[in-house]
C-alpha cells in the first residue's frame, strides 16, 4: 500500500541521488528530527528516508548571518523578516520504498524526483520499515554517514513507536551485533546508545 | 519420559578420532550442560550415540574479549553470534535412523554432517542402547541427569575379568554388592567373593552408619559363609557355613613371597625358605621351621649354609604366622574341597575374615584357596574338553584390595595374575575391587573386561585405570568429574562407556531380596522410628556451614 500526504509535509526534494535526497523544510519551526523516517511521495512510489543530517543556512549564499546577541523572540521582533533569509535543509537516506505491494528495505529502481514533497512517516510505515532491521544494513553501507548515531536514533524512535517493546530491543541489538561482528567497535558503541532506553 | 528430544546444538565440526564439535544453542543454559551427558546426533540416515565431553566458551571476535560487554542488555545481544558455546561430543555408536527389531548398536566409523541437531538421549535412546532390564540385564544405575535404566549385560560380564575402581567412599563397595547380588540372582557365574571388611555377609554399615542388608540376608540359602574366625561378632545372627582351617602344609613359598611386606622379610630371606624345603619338603618344612627353637638353630646353620641372621630374621618373620589361630599343623576337613562341594551345589561363597583382617591373612588365604581352585578348574575344563562335555560353571572370584596380588612385581607369578590374564579360558574370571588401580599391573589392566570407576582423585590412578582403552582423553575428563555414587562404566559388557548415578541401594534390595518381606518390615520399622524421633523431637537438622 501506498501512503499519500495526508499528514503536513516538512519538505520538499531538492537534489536526489539513488542512496540519498536533499528536501529543503517548509518552514523554520519545522525541524525534521535526526535519526527520523521521513517519506517522498514520488509517481506513485513512497520512498522512504532516514534523515541523517539538518543544515539551516542563509539563502544568499555570499552572505553569512553574524552573530546578533539577541533572545529568539527578541531577534524575530527587531528583524522580523529574518526567516526570508534562511533555510532550512536537510538529507536523508534512502532506505526502501513501497509500490503497492507492501515495505521493501532495499533500495528503490530510481531515486524520487526533484520537488516531491517529503512527510513524516506514519506510525504504522515505522513500524514495518523497522520490522526486519535490514534498513540498518542499507545504511551502514553509505559512505559518510554517522551510523553509529543514525542507527542508535532510528532504533530508539522505532523503539518507542512500539510501545517500550523490549523483544524489539533485543532483536535490534542481536541484528546490529550480527550485521557488524567484524566491527566489534561500531556495533558496541551502537548497542551502548540503545541500552539505557530499556 | 520418552518423548521428543530436546534440541541443544547444532554440529559444526571435528572428526570421527578427536570428536565432534556443536555450537550449543542460544536457547538453552550453559550451566544446565554438564560433561558425561549422553547426546544424540541426527544424521541423516543414522542416528550417533555420543558422550558429551567437554564445553567451552568461544568467541567470533578477539576485540569482543578485550572489551567485554559491559552491561547484560550487551551481553544479551552478543551472545550467540560474538559469543557462543561449543561442546565436544565423542561419538560411540551408530544405528539406522528407524531401527529393526534386529538392528543393534554398533561402534561408530562414520561422522553425520554439518549442522545436524544434536539432541539429549531420550528414554527410547537408551533403550536401545542398553537395552531392557531383565534378571541377566539387571539394571544398575541411570545416566547422569536421566531416569533411564543402564543395564549391565551379565552374560558378556562373566565372560572377562572385571574391576570395579573408586577410592574409599565414592561407593564402590555398595555397587559391587549391587553387582555381585545381580550376579548370584541370575546364576550366571558362581560366585566367590573374598570379603575383607565384612561387607558381603549378612549385613554392611553403610556412609550414613545404618546398617544395610548384604548378601546373605538378601539372598538366603544361595549365599555360604566361610570364615577364618568363627567366633567373631558378625555372627551373633548368622552362623556361618563352614569354618576354614588352612594347614601349614599347603603353603607355599610363593604364597608367602607375595606377603613379604606384610612378614617383613626380604629376598635373603626367600632364598632361605626355598633351601629350608629343598631340604625337609616342600609341605613339611614351614611346620618344622616354626616349631624349632633358637638354639637349634646352629645345626640347621651348618646343615644347610645359611647365614644364620638370616635364619634368625626369618624365623622371627614366619613366626607371625602364629598368630593367625585358623592356620594349624593338621586340620579336619579340606577347605578348598568344601568349596567345591557348594559351588557344585550352585552356591556362592562369601569368605570372611572377622576380626584376623590383616593384610597378611587376607593375602594368604585368599592367594592359598584361589590357587588350588584355580588348579581344579583348569584340571575339569582340560578333561571336559577332551570328553566333549560342558566344563564346570564359570567362577567368578572377587578380590578387594586387587594390587596386593597384581602388582608388577608379582602379578607374572601370581595365580591372580595367571587368572586375569588367561582370561575366560578355563570358566575363572576376577571381579577387581581396588582403591589403588595404579599399583596394579598394566598387563592385567589392559586384560580387565569392564571397568567400573568410580571417583578417584589421584592421577596416577586415573591414568592406570584407563590402559588399553579407546577414547583415554574423553574418558578421563568424565572420570575427573566424578561424583560419589557415580561410575563411569565401560568395557565390554556395555556398548558404549557411560557415566552412571548408581542404583539406589533400597530398590536393589527390593528387587533382589528372597526375604524381602523382613526387609520390607525393617525399613517400615526404621521409618517408623524415624517419624516418632521426629515427632518427639523435631526435624530441626543441624547445618554446618
Amino acid at each position: 500500500m501506498t501512503y499519500s500526504g495526508t499528514t503536513d509535509r516538512i519538505g520538499e526534494i531538492i537534489e536526489v541521488y539513488t542512496t540519498r535526497f536533499l528536501a529543503q523544510s517548509s518552514g523554520l519551526e519545522d525541524l525534521p528530527h535526526f535519526g527520523s523516517f521521513v517519506r517522498a511521495d514520488s509517481q506513485d512510489t513512497n520512498i522512504y528516508g532516514l534523515v541523517y543530517n539538518v543544515h539551516e543556512v542563509n539563502t544568499d549564499p555570499n552572505r553569512r548571518p553574524m552573530a546578533l546577541g539577541l533572545e529568539r523572540e527578541e531577534l524575530l521582533r527587531q528583524h522580523p523578516y529574518l526567516p526570508e533569509f534562511l533555510k532550512i535543509e536537510f538529507d536523508a537516506a534512502v532506505i526502501g520504498f513501497s509500490d503497492g505491494a507492501g515495505i521493501r528495505a532495499y533500495l528503490p529502481p530510481f531515486p524520487p524526483r526533484i520537488h516531491s514533497f517529503v512527510y513524516p512517516c506514519e506510525s504504522q510505515e515505522i513500524l514495518d520499515l523497522t520490522e526486519d532491521l535490514d534498513f540498518i544494513r542499507s545504511i551502514n553501507a553509505l559512505p559518510g554517514l554517522p551510523v553509529e548515531e543514525l542507527v542508535a536514533a532510528s532504533i530508539r524512535l522505532a523503539y518507542a513507536e512500539r510501545g517500550g517493546d523490549r523483544a524489539f530491543l533485543v532483536r535490534a541489538g542481536q541484528t546490529i551485533a550480527q550485521l557488524l561482528k567484524d566491527e566489534y567497535e561500531k556495533a558496541r558503541s551502537i548497542i551502548r546508545r540503545i541500552s539505557d532506553v530499556g | 519420559m520418552s518423548g521428543k528430544a530436546q534440541e541443544i546444538g547444532k554440529l559444526i565440526a571435528g572428526s570421527l578420532l578427536s570428536g565432534l564439535e556443536a555450537k550449543l544453542a542460544e536457547n538453552v543454559n550453559v550451566e544446565g550442560v554438564s560433561v558425561g551427558r549422553l547426546v544424540v546426533v541426527d544424521g541423516v540416515q543414522n542416528k550417533f550415540f555420543c558422550l558429551l565431553k567437554d564445553v567451552s566458551l568461544e568467541a567470533t571476535n578477539e576485540d569482543i574479549l578485550l572489551n567485554p560487554p559491559s552491561d547484560d542488555f550487551a551481553k544479551l545481544v552478543h551472545a550467540g553470534i560474538n559469543t557462543f558455546y561449543k561442546v565436544s561430543i565423542q561419538p560411540m555408536l551408530i544405528t539406522a535412523q528407524n531401527p529393526t527389531e534386529e538392528d543393534r548398536p554398533r561402534p561408530s566409523t562414520t561422522v553425520p554432517p554439518h549442522f545436524s541437531p544434536v539432541c539429549e538421549a531420550t528414554e527410547d535412546d537408551v533403550a536401545l542402547i542398553f537395552g531392557k532390564p531383565g534378571i541377566t540385564n539387571p539394571e544398575i544405575g541411570s545416566p547422569i541427569f536421566m531416569e533411564v535404566p543402564v543395564c549391565l549385560n551379565l552374560e558378556r560380564f562373566c565372560k572377562r575379568s572385571n574391576a570395579i575402581f573408586g577410592k574409599s567412599g565414592s561407593g564402590k563397595s555398595v555397587l559391587a554388592r549391587m553387582v555381585l547380588g545381580y550376579l548370584v540372582k541370575s546364576d550366571m557365574a558362581i560366585n566367590l567373593i573374598f570379603d575383607m571388611h565384612g561387607e558381603y555377609g549378612w549385613s554392611a554399615t553403610s556412609e550414613a552408619g545404618i546398617d544395610d542388608p548384604s548378601l546373605k540376608q538378601l539372598l538366603g540359602g544361595k549365599i555360604a559363609i566361610f570364615t577364618v574366625d568363627p567366633k567373631s561378632p558378625l555372627y551373633h545372627r548368622i552362623r556361618p557355613d563352614f569354618d576354614v582351617q588352612i594347614p601349614y602344609s599347603q603353603i607355599e613359598i610363593a604364597d608367602l613371597e607375595l606377603a613379604a611386606g606384610e612378614l617383613g622379610f626380604t629376598q635373603a630371606g626367600i632364598e632361605t625358605m626355598y633351601r629350608l624345603s629343598d631340604k625337609w619338603g616342600e609341605d613339611k618344612w614351614l611346620a618344622k621351621f616354626l616349631t624349632m627353637d633358637t638354639d637349634e638353630f646352629a645345626g640347621v646353620v651348618e646343615d644347610l649354609k645359611v647365614n644364620d641372621q638370616a635364619l634368625g630374621k626369618l624365623h622371627r618373620c614366619l613366626s607371625r604366622l602364629k598368630r593367625l589361630p585358623f592356620i594349624r599343623n593338621s586340620v579336619a576337613d579340606d577347605t578348598v574341597t568344601r568349596i567345591m562341594d557348594f559351588i557344585q551345589d550352585g552356591k556362592h561363597i562369601v569368605f570372611q575374615f572377622g576380626r584376623y583382617n590383616s593384610m597378611l591373612a587376607y593375602i594368604l588365604v585368599a592367594n592359598i584357596l584361589t590357587r588350588r581352585l584355580h588348579k581344579l578348574y583348569v584340571d575339569k575344563t582340560d578333561s571336559a574338553r577332551a570328553d566333549g562335555i560342558e566344563g564346570p560353571k564359570p567362577l567368578v572370584v572377587t578380590i578387594e584390595e586387587a594390587h596386593k596380588f597384581l602388582d608388577p612385581q608379582v602379578a607374572k607369578q601370581t595365580t591372580f595374575g595367571i587368572i586375569a590374564r588367561e582370561m575366560r579360558k578355563y570358566n575363572m574370571v576376577l571381579l577387581l575391587i581396588d582403591q589403588r588401580p595404579s599399583g596394579i599391573d598394566d598387563e592385567i589392566l589392559s586384560q580387565v573386561g569392564t571397568r567400573i570407576v568410580g571417583d578417584l582423585g589421584d592421577e596416577r590412578d586415573i591414568n592406570a585405570v584407563l590402559t588399553g582403552l579407546p577414547s583415554q582423553s574423553t574418558l578421563k575428563v568424565l572420570i575427573n568429574n566424578l561424583e560419589p555414587r557415580q561410575f563411569l562404566l565401560t568395557g565390554f559388557a556395555l556398548p558404549m562407556p557411560v557415566v552412571i548415578d548408581a542404583k539406589d541401594y533400597g530398590r536393589f534390595c527390593h528387587e533382589v531380596g528372597i526375604g524381602v518381606g523382613a526387609i520390607g518390615d525393617e525399613i517400615e520399622r526404621r521409618k517408623a522410628r524415624d517419624d516418632l524421633n521426629e515427632q518427639v523431637y523435631g526435624n530441626d537438622e543441624i547445618v554446618f556451614d
